[in-house]
């Protein structure tokens, strides 16, 4: 079975970008900037979706683009799926502000 | 680097030669549906009830738009509910136009016999002012006279990918050549505002950068929301953007990499060339209006599309007289709406396309639409109503 492709967009992130349906236990071939590697997805990436290429513990910063894009809400496995159930965006945030103040 | 445009008495060149009839309302409306070559905009903000920074914002819009290289010549009528403030006067609006050289005319129901007799005098006006215009030949023109605004809207993870790169290309380009560019959409730059603060000419248009998305971001927060409950838009989630951090770092792509000149307000026009930073809003029935009220002569917007549910992109042009692209990098929304789109880049995803051939295939786009190859949207007899961009409240 051929692997499956996604794209880094900088050395320093930790996610990559799914560029074709992806599904549990797919080979994925992460490559962009001269990176080449490597990572099996755990469960399905669709296309346009992001997935982990380290373990990325509880609270730690998401980065794509070389730039922080938001916090792991939860412990996220090498693999997985990144998307809003375990991503935290951290600008804009009233939500969290309301949370503070109170 | 050259296109073939309409010179214009003020040294600009015009990608198109209209002929620009306003304010809005039935006069401007009923005389653009009789006589070809003509243009108008529609807008329900017609200043009634609106503080006076927001009514010259609509002077801003309309003397803008008039001023635009893409227009020969403008008719200015008297008879919108704004006219009464003394920012939005026909004569205000006439005289700033008349300054960049071109002819304005001006209709009046008090003085020209009512609404109908006024109607009819301003089709017989506008029938010769085409005629007139039509006379112009387009010359060679050199790229320093494009002036390009960009929006990427229901983004997707193709946009900072493959989309943003192929126009932050274009930007680099024309602005080399001594051309202008415009990016915005303050929101969604939230997360990347530092890199860009950083490529200001000056430190004081850096902290001008800061200060736009501080004000927007503190704005945000006072809805004691989650931004993602509004900005991420559902299409942009379902495309597969996780924050509003990814969404701005994604889309700051499109303004390539040349120095920011200035931080400019929604319809500002820039007092020189290069690449401009435009404190604006998302909207896309008011972003590209502004764009052109600023001297754009040609506009696109940068498509992802991914989590659109169907076929619902926007027909026709927001942009009143400049030409509008559809581009995207999205292999199923040009799929799906190709008769839509003018440019497509899902090549660099899907057959390794290197990112500059991409910019480069666009450019060629953008010589030949500025040219005179029509846009896809110029081919509807349609525009879409505009949503001016004002900030201020109502009273």
């Amino acid at each position: 079975m051929t692997a499956k492709r996604a794209i880094l967009m900088h050395p320093q992130d930790n996610v990559a970008t799914s560029v074709e349906e992806v599904q549990s236990g797919d080979t994925v071939q992460v490559s962009g900037g001269g990176e080449n590697r490597t990572v099996t997805a755990i469960e399905a990436v669709p296309f346009g979706f992001k997935i982990a290429l380290d373990e990325i513990s509880q609270g730690a910063f998401i980065v794509k683009y070389g730039e922080t894009i938001g916090k792991a809400g939860r412990f996220i496995p090498r693999g997985a799926l990144v998307h809003i159930h375990n991503l935290e965006g951290t600008r804009a945030r009233g939500d969290l502000e309301r949370k503070e103040k109170k | 680097m050259s296109f073939f445009g309409y010179p214009r008495p003020d040294g600009s060149a015009g990608t198109r030669n209209y002929v620009l009839v306003i304010p809005q309302g039935l006069i401007a409306k009923s005389i653009c549906d009789f006589v070809v070559g003509t243009k108008t905009i529609q807008t329900v903000d017609h200043g009634s009830g609106r503080t006076a920074k927001d009514r010259e914002r609509i002077a801003r819009i309309l003397i803008g738009l008039g001023r635009n290289p893409n227009v020969a010549s403008v008719i200015v009528h008297a008879a919108s509910p704004g006219v009464g403030y003394p920012e939005l006067t026909a004569e205000r609006l006439a005289k700033e136009i008349a300054e960049s050289g071109k002819r304005v005319e001006i209709i009046d129901p008090t003085k020209d016999g009512g609404v109908y007799a006024t109607i009819s005098k301003g089709m017989r006006l506008a029938r010769l002012m085409v005629h007139d215009a039509s006379k112009q030949r387009r010359v060679e023109v050199g790229d320093e006279h494009l002036c390009l605004g960009v929006k990427c809207g229901y983004s997707d993870t193709t946009s900072g990918i493959a989309g943003n790169p192929a126009i932050g290309y274009l930007f680099d380009k024309v602005v080399k050549a001594g051309g202008t560019a415009f990016f915005g959409e303050t929101t969604e730059i939230i997360g990347a505002e530092k890199a860009l603060a950083r490529r200001a000419v000056t430190p004081e248009i850096g902290r001008a950068i800061l200060k736009a998305v501080e004000y927007r971001e503190e704005l945000a927060k006072s809805t004691g929301l989650d931004i993602r409950t509004i900005n991420p838009i559902p299409a942009n989630i379902k495309g597969g953007i996780s924050s509003l951090e990814e969404k701005s770092l994604g889309a700051v792509h499109k303004a390539g990499t040349s120095s920011i000149q200035g931080v400019l307000q929604y319809a500002e026009r820039p007092k020189g060339k290069g690449l401009f930073f435009v404190d604006n809003w998302m909207g896309s029935f008011s972003i590209f209006a502004g764009y052109a009220a600023a001297g754009a002569n040609l506009v696109m917007f940068q498509l992802g599309g991914g989590g659109l549910a169907g076929r619902d992109l926007m027909e026709g042009s927001p942009s009143v007289v400049a030409p509008f692209l559809w581009c995207t990098a999205n292999p199923r929304t040009y799929a799906m709406a190709g008769d839509n789109i003018d440019f497509y880049s899902g090549t660099v995803i899907t057959d390794r396309e290197d990112p500059e051939a991409a910019g480069e295939r666009l450019y060629r786009t953008v010589i030949d639409t500025a040219s005179g190859t029509l846009s896809r949207s110029e081919t509807l007899a349609y525009s879409e109503p505009v949503d001016l961009c004002l900030e201020e409240p109502r009273f």
